[in-house]
């Protein structure tokens, strides 16, 4: 059969004339060089598991403006709720207009 | 993405390249820059039924019997002759070709509707997984039907609305839904929004949402029903409360014996109670909640109470659900407005207000008038996912402005040209929530491969006025060629240019095949082209 690359008309006769040609009895020795890192401070957690976010970004949206607001809430639920131990006393004058 | 325009060319190309990362629908799709409907039989003499539309999988051709009461399903078909001369293309088409039928073969035709109920023939809702399709049929609208058993005054009134489940395979009906005296809006399926296999229906008249499952069985099963109740077993512990504070009060001891499918919804509902609940309740406790977190500073806030919820608060209890869609599986997209406007074709007038759901946790999400800005700003960025389920794949590819450069360019030259943005945006957002499968996966409506007059054709299934002019389908790409025209009516135009003519446009989504329509207002003579590669 001759080599695979030997008999494959080419622009200068000398090109592909040191290519030996693949041996089936005789692997290629040639394996990929391997790197390995020098650190360990790229490696993720041990536990991390990546899924896809089930909800779709325009609802991702709503509910992160929904978060954002309800933050603040944490200062109005004090007022809200006496038994939390807050400062301010539950019959102040936002109570007693409804 | 192909390097040259000619079909030859571009099937080697095929062979020999791999599209870009992601694009290998968008390539497939370019071969319809070639393969395009140029060829118009005029005038075919066709059964005199009103096509509605092809089923999204181009499976059936869904039509309704003049009277409307009958659904007659074809199986689309392409021409079968074969001509055995050198040069067939200067011959014309044989007589037998130029038939409806030689398109299109009838499956089935099965009688939806007795005697004084009609097909509602703007209805049909497809589910694509089992080959399910929904109908819908009406007795007559009754006007200023009394407010009786828990409905709104000013909503009319259906004695009877049937939802007909069918498999189009077959004709076989499999399951009906039934509501008696409600109102649902049916024009254009409207009131009701399929996703994968949830159906939610909106009655107008008792405001309730039922949300339904289509089985694969074909069962229609209920889910829930919000409204008066968020959670499946308010009901349950709401009736047994009541019943404990029954017994002091005489007045109010009788129950009226409800036979009727909405249940004891609307027995609770008739109790004079003061208390606001369900959906509304939620509603109300979310704006205040958000007024209240706004300002941290106590007299400021009572201010701005007073001034954004109490001073309104009569028009917010009175507000009623328009319109609703899904969003996803749990979360619902629903429009409150004003009695009039809910049932009134323009209610443009009117102030309405969108809100978020999550029918699991029956929280509220998010809030907004229909003039706000950042939903108009969220439209106009994911538009797609108003109206994209997941198990849809060719959804993915209707041109949008959000997921199409010439889409956006539009509407940007549109929002250029408002003078007061409020107004825009409201127009924008007129259209929340989206019609369900509304609008054609036909790739030649795609805004990236062909330009055309959107006034006069587009994806959305609506009539529009009819000219005499053929409409234009222009390649996007270079050489900006006119690929093919759509000519509704005669061929020679119609004689009488006075009376008004409506049509409507039915593209098979994978076959180059279209349906044209035209219908004078009066007359319901109809004129059906046939649009197809030769």
């Amino acid at each position: 059969m001759g080599s695979m690359l030997g008999d494959w008309p080419s622009f200068d006769p000398h090109n592909f004339s040191q290519l030996r040609p693949s041996d089936p009895s005789n692997p290629s020795k040639m394996t990929p060089a391997t790197y390995h890192p020098t650190h360990s401070r790229t490696l993720p957690p041990p536990d991390q598991v990546i899924s896809t976010e089930a909800k779709n970004i325009l609802l991702r949206h709503f509910y992160q403006r929904a978060e954002e607001k309800m933050r603040p809430k944490r200062a109005a639920s004090e007022h809200l709720t006496p038994e939390h131990g807050s400062k301010q006393p539950r019959a102040s004058a936002s109570d007693a207009s409804y | 993405m192909f390097t040259s325009n000619n079909i030859v060319a571009r099937i080697f190309e095929r062979q020999i390249r791999t599209p870009a990362p992601s694009t290998s629908v968008h390539r497939a799709r370019q071969f319809y820059e070639n393969l395009v409907p140029s060829y118009t039989l005029y005038d075919v003499e066709c059964p005199d039924h009103s096509f509605r539309k092809f089923t999204d999988d181009g499976q059936y051709l869904i039509s309704f019997s003049r009277n409307h009461q009958d659904l007659i399903v074809y199986r689309p078909t392409w021409l079968s002759f074969s001509c055995k001369e050198e040069d067939c293309d200067t011959h014309d088409l044989p007589l037998k070709a130029k038939k409806f039928e030689s398109f299109f073969t009838q499956l089935y035709c099965v009688s939806l509707a007795s005697c004084n109920e009609f097909i509602c023939k703007d209805f049909f809702l497809y589910k694509e997984s089992n080959q399910f399709g929904l109908f819908a049929t009406s007795t007559a609208q009754i006007h200023d039907a009394p407010a009786i058993g828990g409905a709104i005054q000013g909503v009319p009134s259906i004695e009877k609305i049937t939802f007909h489940l069918l498999r189009l395979e077959d004709g076989v009906i499999l399951d009906e839904k039934v509501f008696h005296n409600d109102f649902v809006n049916l024009a254009h399926s409207m009131g009701v929004f399929l996703y994968d296999d949830l159906l939610a229906i909106v009655s107008l008249r008792y405001q309730i949402i039922h949300i339904l499952q289509i089985r694969d069985s074909g069962n229609l099963v209920d889910l829930r029903a919000i409204g008066a109740f968020c959670r499946e077993d308010d009901e349950l512990f709401l009736n047994s409360n009541a019943q404990c504070m029954a017994i002091p009060d005489k007045s109010k001891h009788q129950f009226p014996v409800n036979h009727l499918q909405n249940g004891l919804h609307r027995n609770l509902a008739n109790l004079d109670n003061s208390f606001l609940s369900g959906i509304k309740q939620r509603l109300l406790s979310f704006i205040f909640q958000e007024i209240w977190n706004e300002e941290t500073d106590p007299t400021r806030r009572v201010r701005c109470l007073k001034k954004k919820f109490y001073y309104h608060f009569q028009e917010y209890v009175d507000l009623i659900i328009w319109k609703v869609q899904f969003l996803d599986r749990h979360n619902l997209l629903i429009k409150f407005g004003s009695v009039e406007g809910g049932v009134s074709r323009n209610a443009d007038h009117c102030s309405a207000f969108f809100a978020v759901y999550n029918m699991e946790t029956t929280e509220i999400i998010a809030f907004y008038q229909n003039s706000s800005d950042e939903l108009y700003l969220l439209f106009e960025q994911f538009c797609d996912h108003f109206h994209t389920s997941r198990n849809s794949l060719y959804m993915n590819f209707i041109s949008s402005h959000s997921n199409n450069i010439h889409a956006l360019e539009q509407l940007k030259c549109i929002k250029s040209k408002a003078s007061v943005t409020s107004q825009f945006v409201k127009k924008m957002l007129a259209v929340l929530p989206l019609n369900c499968q509304s609008q054609s996966p036909s790739p030649y409506f795609d805004q990236s491969l062909f330009r055309f007059d959107e006034k006069l054709i587009s994806a959305t299934d609506r009539h529009r006025p009819s000219t005499d002019h053929p409409i234009k389908f222009i390649l996007r790409r270079q050489p900006y060629s006119l690929k093919f025209k759509i000519k509704p009516g005669p061929e020679g135009g119609s004689t009488d240019g006075r009376t008004k003519k409506i049509s409507s446009f039915l593209f098979h989504p994978i076959l180059p095949l279209a349906i044209s329509v035209q219908q004078t207002l009066f007359l319901q003579a109809s004129v059906v082209n046939i649009h197809f590669r030769r």
